[in-house]
C-alpha cells in the first residue's frame, strides 16, 4: 500500500472528474498533434517543392550575384571547382547553372523569359526538367476521334471539354482533373491518352535545342521542332541573339515560372551570354536536409574553396522570402499551441485545487497522524501526472493512426485553396510530417503543465495548519 | 511514571479581530495507563487543549512535556514525526482515508513508521479483532458504520503502539449503542494493554466510564476526580 496505490485508488473515487480532466488533454494534445503535423508537414512539402527540387540546399554564388543577380557577377566553373565540391561528403548533387534573362519571340510574339543554362544530365538531380515533359494536350482532334470511335459517357465527355487545351506529363493528373479513378477507369483514360500523345524529348548532351515552358510556349503560339529567337545583353553589354528549335515543352506547377522558363544547355547559355566558362550558381543537395548538417557542409565547403570572390549560401540566406513564410505560420501555429496548453494548465489547475479543498479534512487528518507533508504532496502530484499520462497516451493513441494515415495519403486540396497553392508555385498537397519527437514533445510539455499547475497548490498543502483542517 | 507533564500552560487566540483567552493557566500531569475525560461546557477550551497535547498546535505560554520530550520546541517534520510515534489520534469523524479498506488503514500508520510487513499484517488482524471488526477487513470506511470507522480509528491509533492516545469527542456523532460498544472497547484495551487514554466529551453516559475526570470551564481546570477503584 505505498503512496502511488493510494493515489492510482483516488483517481477512482471521482471518476467524472478524472475523465473530464484526462478528456481534456485528450483533446488538446490530438489538436496539437494533428495541427502541428499538418503545418511541420506543409514547410516539409514547401522545402522539397522549392528547395530540394528547384535551388538546393546550398548555392554556390559569386558575392555579389544575391544583391545584383547579373551576368557580371558570375564565376568560372572549373572541373578543379567541381572537383572540390563532389569530394565532399554528404554531396548528393552539384549542379553548375546560368540563369539570365533574354526575350523570347516567336517573330511576331515576344515576351520576356527565363534562361536556364543547365547540363542536362546533373540537372536531373535537381530540378529535373525531364520529369516535367508535357506528354499529352486535350485537343479538338483527340476528342472528335474518341467521339468516332463510339464516345465516352457523357459526364467525361463534358469534363473532357473543360480542359481542352490542357497539357498533362502523365496520366495521373488526367485522371486527377476528370475525377476519374486510375485503376477503375483506366480504358477511359487509356483511350484519352492514345488520341492526346504529344511529342517532344528531354534535351540530349551536346544538344543546341531548348525546352519552352508551356504557357509560355502557348503564348508564343511555339510546338515542338519551331524555332525560338532569343535575344538579350550578354556579358559586359554585349549583344545576343540566336536561334534554337524547340525539342520539348515543360509544364511547371508554378505559373509565374510556367510562364517564362526555358532551359538549354550551359555550354549554349554560355555561348549565348558570351561569359566563357562562368556560372551564375552551383546548386548542392545533401544527404541529410537537417539544418545542423546543412550548416557543417556550409561551413567545410567554404573553408576548402578559401575565395573572396565566391560564396556558399544555404537556402535560408539565398531565398528569405520562404524563411520568413514558414516562420510567419509558425509563429501562429505556435500561439495557437500555446493556447492549447493554457487550457490544458487550466484543467489540471482546476481540478487540484477541487481535489485539495475536498480532501482539506483528510490531509488535516493525515498530517496529524504523522504523515509527512511532502508525502502528502508527492501523492497529490502522483494523481496530477496520472491524469496526464492518461490524457498524454489516450490523444496519442488516438491521432496517431490518423497522422499516419494522412502522412502516407496525404491530402490533395481542390478548388480556391489549391489554386492559391498552385499560384504560390506549391503541389496542392496537404501531408502529415511524421515526427516522432514531436509526440515526445506533447509528454514533456503536458508534464511541465501538470507541475506547473501544481505549483499553488502544493504550495497549500506544505502550509497546512492541522488545527485549521481538521475544524469543520 | 508520568506520560505527559503541563505547566502553566496558556492559549491566546490572536488570529482573528477579537483576542481570546482560551485556556488560562492550567498545570496537569497524565500518569501512563490513566483512562481520563475531559468535560466542560462548550467553549471552555477542551479542544484546544487536546490539540495542544497532541502537539497540532502550541501553547502561547508555559511548557509541555511528552515523556520528556519539549515538544514546544519540535517544528515541521520533526513534529509530525514525534506524533506518528508518539502520539495516537481518534477524531470525531473523517478517522480514515477513504480509498483504503480497514486493513489497509490500520496497516498504513505501521507503514509510514517503517515496521516490517510480516509484523504489520499480524498486528492488523490482532487489533482489527480486539475491535470486534475481524471479519470486516477489507471493507472501506464508506462500508462501514460511524461505530465501526470510530472502531478502525481507535485500531489504528493502536497500532502505532503511543504513549498515548488522545479523542476529541469520540462519540459525538454515534447513536448510544454504538456509543457504549466504543467506550467498551476502549475500556478493555486500557485495561488490557495498559494504553493511556485521554479524551473528550458531553455525553454523562461516557463521563461514567471515566477513572479520572477532569473539568474545565472558561480555561482553567475546576474539578479534577479521580474514582475509588483507580489504583492511584
Ligand atoms: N482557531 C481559533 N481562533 C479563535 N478562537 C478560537 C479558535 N479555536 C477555538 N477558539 C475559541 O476558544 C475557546 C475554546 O474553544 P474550544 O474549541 O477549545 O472549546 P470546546 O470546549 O472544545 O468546545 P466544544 O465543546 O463546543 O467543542 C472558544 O471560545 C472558541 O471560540
Ligand atoms: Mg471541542
Amino acid at each position: 500500500m505505498n503512496l502511488f496505490k493510494i493515489a492510482w485508488r483516488n483517481l477512482w473515487r471521482n471518476r467524472r472528474r478524472t475523465a473530464i480532466t484526462s478528456a481534456s488533454i485528450l483533446f488538446a494534445v490530438f489538436f496539437a498533434l494533428i495541427m502541428r503535423s499538418f503545418q511541420l508537414g506543409f514547410y516539409d512539402h514547401m522545402i522539397r517543392n522549392v528547395i530540394e527540387s528547384f535551388s538546393g540546399f546550398l548555392q554556390i554564388q559569386h558575392i555579389d550575384y544575391q544583391d545584383d543577380p547579373s551576368l557580371e557577377n558570375t564565376f568560372p566553373y572549373s572541373a578543379e571547382l567541381q572537383k572540390t565540391i563532389e569530394s565532399t561528403p554528404g554531396i548528393t548533387a552539384v549542379v553548375p547553372r546560368i540563369e539570365t534573362f533574354a526575350l523570347a519571340s516567336t517573330g511576331n510574339q515576344t515576351k520576356g523569359a527565363l534562361i536556364m543554362g543547365v547540363d542536362p544530365v546533373r540537372e536531373r538531380s535537381l530540378s529535373n526538367p525531364e520529369n516535367l515533359l508535357v506528354r499529352y494536350r486535350i485537343t479538338h482532334e483527340g476528342i472528335d476521334r474518341l467521339n468516332e470511335d463510339g464516345g465516352l459517357p457523357q459526364p467525361v465527355h463534358e469534363k473532357l471539354k473543360d480542359i481542352l487545351g490542357n497539357s498533362y506529363t502523365n496520366t495521373g493528373s488526367i485522371a486527377m482533373d476528370l475525377e476519374l479513378d486510375e485503376k477503375e477507369d483506366s480504358k477511359i483514360l487509356d483511350a484519352i491518352a492514345s488520341v492526346s500523345h504529344f511529342p517532344g524529348r528531354y534535351l540530349e548532351n551536346q544538344d543546341d535545342g531548348v525546352l519552352v515552358s508551356d504557357r509560355l510556349a502557348k503564348y508564343l503560339r511555339l510546338t515542338v521542332g519551331d524555332t525560338l529567337i532569343l535575344m538579350g545583353q550578354g556579358y559586359h553589354g554585349a549583344t545576343a541573339a540566336d536561334l534554337y528549335p524547340v525539342r520539348g515543352i515543360i509544364k511547371l506547377i508554378n505559373p509565374e515560372l510556367d510562364n517564362k522558363i526555358v532551359y538549354m544547355n550551359l555550354p549554349y547559355a554560355q555561348d549565348f551570354t558570351g561569359v566563357g566558362d562562368k556560372v551564375t550558381a552551383v546548386g548542392i543537395n545533401l544527404a541529410d536536409n537537417s539544418d545542423k548538417n546543412m550548416l557543417a557542409i556550409q561551413r567545410s565547403l567554404a573553408e576548402k574553396l578559401n575565395s573572396d570572390k565566391i560564396k556558399v549560401k544555404n537556402w535560408k540566406e539565398f531565398n528569405p522570402v520562404l524563411v520568413q513564410q514558414i516562420e510567419g505560420d509558425n509563429q501562429s501555429g505556435k500561439a495557437f499551441l500555446a493556447l492549447l496548453y493554457f487550457v490544458i494548465f487550466f484543467g489540471i489547475f482546476g481540478t487540484v485545487l477541487m481535489m485539495i479543498h475536498e480532501r482539506h479534512r483528510e490531509f488535516g487528518m493525515l498530517v496529524s497522524i504523522g504523515m509527512r507533508k511532502t508525502k502528502l504532496a508527492l501523492i497529490m502530484v502522483i494523481e496530477m501526472f496520472l491524469i496526464g499520462v492518461l490524457g498524454v497516451i489516450s490523444g496519442t493513441v488516438i491521432s496517431l493512426p490518423l497522422l499516419y494515415y494522412f502522412h502516407i495519403h496525404p491530402i490533395r486540396l481542390t478548388g480556391g485553396l489549391a489554386q492559391t497553392m498552385e499560384d504560390m508555385g506549391f503541389d496542392p498537397l496537404m501531408p502529415l510530417a511524421w515526427t516522432e519527437s514531436y509526440v515526445i514533445w506533447q509528454g514533456l510539455i503536458v508534464a511541465l503543465m501538470v507541475v506547473l499547475s501544481c505549483l499553488y497548490p502544493l504550495r497549500k498543502v506544505l502550509k497546512l495548519k492541522e488545527t485549521e483542517a481538521l475544524r469543520n | 511514571m508520568k506520560v505527559i507533564e503541563l505547566k502553566n500552560v496558556e492559549k491566546i487566540y490572536n488570529d482573528s479581530e477579537f483576542k481570546v483567552h482560551a485556556i488560562r493557566g492550567i498545570d496537569l500531569d497524565f500518569e501512563e495507563g490513566e483512562f481520563a475525560a475531559i468535560v466542560g461546557p462548550s467553549g471552555s477550551g477542551k479542544t484546544t487543549l487536546l490539540n495542544m497535547l497532541g502537539g497540532l498546535d502550541k501553547p502561547s505560554a508555559g511548557d509541555i512535556m511528552i515523556g520528556g520530550t519539549h515538544i514546544n520546541e519540535l517544528k515541521g517534520s520533526k513534529l509530525i514525526d514525534f506524533r506518528l510515534h508518539n502520539i495516537g489520534f481518534v477524531f470525531q469523524s473523517y478517522n480514515l482515508i477513504p480509498v483504503l479498506t480497514a486493513k489497509e488503514n490500520v496497516e498504513f500508520i505501521m507503514q509510514m513508521q517503517r515496521r516490517p510487513a510480516a509484523k504489520r499484517l499480524e498486528r492488523t488482524r490482532e487489533l482489527l479483532e480486539k475491535v470486534g471488526l475481524g471479519d470486516r477487513l477489507n471493507s472501506r470506511p464508506n462500508k462501514l458504520s460511524g461505530g465501526q470507522q470510530q472502531r478502525v480509528a481507535v485500531a489504528r491509533a493502536l497500532a502505532s503502539k503511543p504513549r498515548f492516545i488522545l479523542a476529541d469527542e469520540p462519540t459525538a456523532n454515534l447513536d448510544s449503542v454504538s456509543t457504549e460498544n466504543l467506550l467498551d472497547i476502549m475500556e478493555q484495551l486500557n485495561r488490557e494493554e495498559k494504553i493511556t487514554f485521554i479524551f473528550s466529551t458531553h455525553d454523562a453516559r461516557v463521563v461514567k466510564k471515566a477513572k479520572r475526570v477532569i473539568t474545565i470551564e472558561d480555561g482553567k481546570v475546576i474539578r479534577d476526580e479521580w474514582k475509588e477503584e483507580d489504583v492511584r
